[in-house]
């Protein structure tokens, strides 16, 4: 099954991944093909093992398929090496990712901060645009606190702060209510959405969360590795 | 700037992993520099005391280092004081020496026949008042405790010095009264009750020497007065008499059993008799050392410009030993920094394994957001190198810390080739060198130890290290 979209900010052509575990070749993604179109609410939903981490990896860049084609923001990336793909997430991409991954050493408002530095903003831009990100995820007065003294649900907002500080082309986060309560996972759901709403940018989603399916405007099932629904605007699960 | 940001503060993330890394740094590189210092004070030391001695350079004629030392009559150089004229005229020579000087070497046999005893000696004759010069330098402050004062005079020809190894052979030291020179103890038995009557050889040369023996010193308060016999340059026996009028402990028990010290015209008096009389050498001493190429070829292109014969020898030809306790030094001081840097280099690479480890997940995290495996790499070296920064400056203070309390302890030892106890140093001051170059060393190795775990946190896959918890 293939979903097609205009304009789509990732198109993902014949993908496999397989991994190689000792002299096993495990398929992870077999042959997916599927677009994902700007400016929306994706998610990738499907049990555990069906390869949507996989699916993520390979929209955010951080792998690469073994088979297919991956372009992500008009770019094919078999064509860019490893420095060049990394120069490309540094610009294109935001993660948000299950465990936050806050960097420890930093504080809430350095950590923000941190991808425009990878970018050399100037650092007034930096102050502005981490302080704006900072009051957007309502932390304006967390900002010198480091991540061991924030809440789960504190420690993601900054995430979502990290990640929509650069402007990226489209936002991939990785379960990201997996590790929050019910209560701080729909908080977060919708700090997200209105995040996606006021930036119009794209986030893609990989979740068990049926809160975070119900906002989603494209919904990508997979199972065994293989794409078996595409839903625009309601949920299929 | 960033990465020295999250260095030094992921430096205070595993406190306890970190003080031990940086206390292993710190008492390395205060080791080195404490045991450098001491290896430096040991070099200046032994420097001192063999530039006291010998000078920084002697001219003899060519050849008499090599073959000469046995028949120093022969081999003098002729017209000295005309050698000696030119050294001391010389603008550039003059202003680099603190002493001129000439020295007549000779060897023989001394005898004390009040007490029927004789023994080999070799010695020197020099100018007095110009030895007492020599034995007052002090480039580097060492504060060498030997005898400043031979208690001789120039127009005084009479008087000598000895080792106190030969005094105690020759059965003065009651005479003398020198508390640390031991009393003779007399064989069991008289040699004459088995050989009968015979007089002993030395008694020809007791006669000898009675010829030339002023009276009744031995029942005076002077000092006593031994007898030395020597070769002349002709070849002919000679014998003087010489009063002992102090007693120089020497560094090594063979030169201190045969050490006799004499006015230059005495020693010259007594191996060219009347004829003309040589020197064996020409000593230059130096007020600085480092100016020792210089004046050496500056020599050099004297004698090749007047013709002469002459060879130049430093003090550590002249000293032998001075490069072999040096040497010795230097080996145990490079294998000890060659531990001390491997203890580094393990103990940093730990901390670093240590640190990849932990932060598999943050690195993962990182390359997501973009950073370059050479950004991972360089973040993980600048870790190791501030550990190398922080650990070597605290070494500096340590090690300037220890030097302060062992100069200060009243500390006295005997070095290699001193015969007297000198105030133990730490040279801190004027080892610049050695101190930066433990600073930057350690900095290196720290930064070398980091290499592998930096390399291992670079080449690590974005998801592996995302999925590492």
């Amino acid at each position: 099954m293939a979903a097609q979209s205009n304009n789509p900010v990732v198109s993902l052509t014949d993908v496999s991944k397989t991994y190689k575990l000792g002299e096993v070749d495990v398929p992870a993604v077999k042959g997916v093909t599927f677009h994902i179109p700007r400016r929306r609410f994706s998610v990738i939903v499907g049990p555990s093992g069906s390869g949507k981490t996989t699916l993520l990896n390979l929209i955010g860049c951080i792998d690469r398929p073994t088979g297919g084609r991956v372009v992500v923001a008009g770019q094919d990336l078999a064509t860019l090496t490893d420095n060049a793909i990394s120069d490309f997430r540094a610009q294109k991409v935001g993660f948000i990712f299950q465990n936050f991954s806050l960097i420890p050493v930093f504080s809430a408002y350095e950590n923000i901060e941190y991808p425009l530095l990878l970018l050399g903003v100037s650092a007034a831009e930096r102050r502005r645009r981490a302080t704006s990100m900072l009051e957007a995820v309502g932390l304006i007065d967390y900002g010198k606190q480091r991540p061991n003294q924030l809440s789960g649900g504190q420690k993601q907002r900054v995430a979502i702060a990290r990640a929509l500080v650069k402007d990226p082309e489209f936002v991939l986060a990785d379960e990201p209510t997996a590790n929050l309560d019910s209560h701080t996972g729909a908080s977060i759901i919708e700090l997200m959405r209105r995040m996606q709403e006021q930036y119009a940018t794209t986030f893609v989603f990989s979740t068990h969360d049926r809160q975070l399916m119900s906002h989603a405007d494209e919904t990508f099932t997979i199972r065994d590795g293989v794409l078996v629904d595409h839903v625009t605007g309601a949920t299929s699960c | 700037m960033l990465m020295l940001k999250i260095a030094a503060r992921n430096l205070f993330r595993n406190t306890r992993r970190s003080i031990t890394t940086l206390g292993t740094i710190t008492i390395g590189a205060a080791a080195v520099m404490v045991f450098g210092a001491y290896i430096t004070y040991i070099q200046y030391g032994v420097q001192t005391n063999a530039v006291q001695q010998t000078g920084h350079l002697q001219v003899f004629r060519n050849g008499y280092f090599a073959f000469g030392t046995a028949s120093p009559g022969p081999w003098g150089i002729d017209h000295y004081s005309t050698v000696l004229s030119l050294i001391r005229n010389d603008q550039t020579l003059q202003r680099l020496s603190a002493v001129v000087t000439p020295i007549q070497s000779l060897a023989g046999i001394a005898g004390n026949f009040e007490n029927n005893t004789s023994k080999t000696f070799f010695g020197v004759g020099f100018v007095p008042s110009e030895r007492d010069r020599m034995k007052q330098w002090d480039e580097y402050g060492t504060e060498s405790r030997g005898l400043k004062h031979s208690g001789l005079h120039d127009n005084d020809l009479s008087k000598g010095v000895t080792g106190m190894g030969l005094v105690r052979i020759l059965g003065l030291c009651d005479r003398l009264h020198l508390d640390s020179c031991p009393r003779a103890i007399q064989p069991a038995a008289s040699l004459s009750q088995f050989v009968g009557d015979d007089r002993p050889p030395s008694a020809n040369l007791a006669d000898l020497a009675s010829r030339d023996k002023p009276e009744g010193d031995a029942a005076t308060n002077l000092n006593p007065t031994i007898d030395l016999l020597a070769a002349t340059a002709g070849g002919a026996p000679n014998v003087v008499s010489l009063q002992i009028a102090n007693v120089e402990i020497q560094p090594f028990k063979e030169l201190d059993d045969n050490y006799v010290g004499m006015n230059i015209g005495l020693a010259q008096d007594l191996i060219y008799g009347r004829g003309e009389h040589k020197a064996t050498g020409i000593v230059l001493q130096l007020h600085r050392t480092e100016d020792l190429r210089a004046a050496r070829a500056r020599l050099l292109s004297l004698f090749k410009e007047r013709g002469l014969d002459l060879e130049v020898r430093d003090f550590t030809d002249l000293n032998p030993q001075y490069n072999q306790i040096i040497g010795l030094f230097r080996s145990i001081f490079s294998f000890i920094t060659l531990i001390i840097g491997i203890v580094v280099l393990f103990t940093v690479s730990n901390a670093m394994s240590m640190s990849v480890i932990e932060r598999t997940g943050e690195i993962g995290t990182t390359r997501a957001m973009g950073v370059r495996r050479q950004g991972i790499r360089e973040q993980f070296l600048v870790e190791g190198s501030v550990l190398g920064v922080f650990g070597s400056t605290a070494g500096v203070f340590v090690a300037q810390l220890v030097a302060f309390i062992v100069n200060h302890a009243g500390l006295t030892w005997t070095p290699p080739g001193a015969g007297a106890p000198v105030p133990l140093r730490l040279y801190t001051n004027g080892v610049d060198a050695l101190v930066v170059l433990t600073w930057i060393g350690l900095l290196v190795v720290s930064a070398a130890a980091a290499l592998i775990p930096a390399n291992r946190a670079a080449r690590m896959p974005v998801v592996d290290a995302l999925r590492h918890v």
